[in-house]
């Protein structure tokens, strides 16, 4: 965290009306992120993390100064993605996503995955709610 | 036919090597993989849990998710708390208000234990088998035991973070009594205290077959003014397999030094 600089969370985003349900709590408090702000995150796959407890997106994003800077997106486990059409080749390092995603309240550069929207200009439908 | 093979399954995989035992438990292995094959290939899950279902036993098993918030109480009811347990609350509602989670003590991928267990938003699977429910839970693969054998706990019993679970069939309910739990098990992810003195009781039965329905009440006269009472719903998803799920594998959550729960970065060598 303390690597990475504040974004003004403001920068990046569109408010989106979402009905996703009930918040995932998984095995940590998911109160950091703030499901009242989700914005549209575009970049590069840096990185995908086909991971327990959490699966991560490690990609870039604006850095809040014009320029781009490394985020990272936080999902549900491995085995809640797999029952929602997900598998460990969704993604690849420099595949270019759209994400819509809960940013951090504290303006860092992450947040937690709520849907994935696009892949190198593909529609996909892929969600993270649990 | 599961009659056939539930009343001799003591004598398989699992119980200490008998020599002249070993003829008649090979037998039996073959006769179970036969069976197994058999049903599989009839096709659906719902057969499949049946082998892992008790015969004697009102029929609860399978793999489980619960429904509504993550919350112990779908509608975040909370229990009368009695001092300190009420300012310590306060303090970690405090906390999450404003998005710096306090005393997350999973997050470190210690276990959720008692009550907590019962709302993470992943499937559990119910096994019964004789003397003995088992609740496998695909979060970090935790385990409760229900005793129907009798037994009870003892002072022997250190606290633990599923405690000590007993209990017997009223009908097709089964009821729970878990006492023994350590008091630095939380109710929820909000962080909701008990003392060690937390008795939860538990009335499973299923509402239909695609819903199980679990009434707790935990009586803590210590923490609590009253016994507090919540009723979950599950729901049957017989198509889904269990995970497996180390929370040690890569955890980025872990709480800083000022006691929130943290948002880690990749370490250099991973970029």
């Amino acid at each position: 965290m303390t690597s990475w600089a504040k974004v003004r969370t403001s920068l990046a985003a569109g408010l989106v009306s979402l009905g996703l349900g009930a918040p995932a709590w998984a095995h940590h408090s998911f109160v950091m992120f703030d499901r009242q702000r989700p914005l549209v995150l575009e970049g590069t796959v840096l990185q995908f993390e086909w991971t327990n407890p959490h699966v991560w997106i490690e990609m870039t994003g604006p850095d809040g100064r014009g320029g781009r800077a490394e985020w990272g997106v936080e999902c549900t486990s491995v085995n809640m993605l797999k029952r929602q059409g997900w598998h460990h080749g969704s993604l690849h390092q420099g595949d270019r996503v759209k994400l819509l995603v809960y940013p951090l309240r504290d303006g860092s550069r992450g947040g937690q995955l709520a849907k994935l929207l696009d892949i190198n200009g593909r529609p996909a439908n892929l969600v993270s709610y649990r | 036919m599961l009659r056939t093979l539930h009343g001799p399954t003591r004598g398989l995989p699992g119980s200490p090597p008998s020599p002249g035992r070993r003829p008649c438990a090979l037998l039996l292995g073959l006769l179970i993989l036969a069976t197994q094959g058999r049903l599989i290939e009839a096709g659906t899950p719902a057969s499949l849990d049946a082998l892992y279902a008790d015969p004697h036993q009102p029929d609860i098993a399978g793999l489980w998710l619960v429904t509504g918030y993550f919350t112990l109480s779908p509608d975040r009811a909370l229990p009368s708390l009695k001092p300190p347990y009420d300012a310590l609350y306060a303090k970690r509602m405090k906390a999450l208000n404003a998005g710096a989670p306090i005393d997350d003590v999973t997050a470190n991928c210690l276990p959720p234990g008692m009550p907590h267990i019962m709302v993470v938003p992943y499937p559990f699977e119910i096994v019964q088998t004789p003397g003995r429910v088992l609740f496998l839970f695909e979060y970090a693969g935790q385990l409760r035991r229900i005793y129907l054998d009798g037994r009870r706990p003892t002072e022997d019993d250190d606290p633990a973070y599923y405690g000590f679970s007993t209990g017997h069939w009223e009908g097709d309910t089964l009821v729970v009594e878990t006492s023994r739990i350590r008091a630095d098990t939380q109710g929820d992810f909000t962080g909701l205290p008990h003392s060690d003195a937390l008795v939860i009781t538990e009335r499973l039965h299923r509402v239909d077959h695609d819903t199980l329905e679990d009434e707790l009440t935990l009586t803590d006269p210590k923490a609590y003014a009253r016994p507090f009472r919540v009723t979950r719903r599950y729901q049957l998803h017989p198509t889904w397999t269990i995970g497996e799920y180390v929370c040690e594998e890569n955890n980025r959550n872990a709480i800083g030094a000022n006691g929130v729960t943290g948002f880690g970065v990749p370490p250099p060598a991973d970029r």
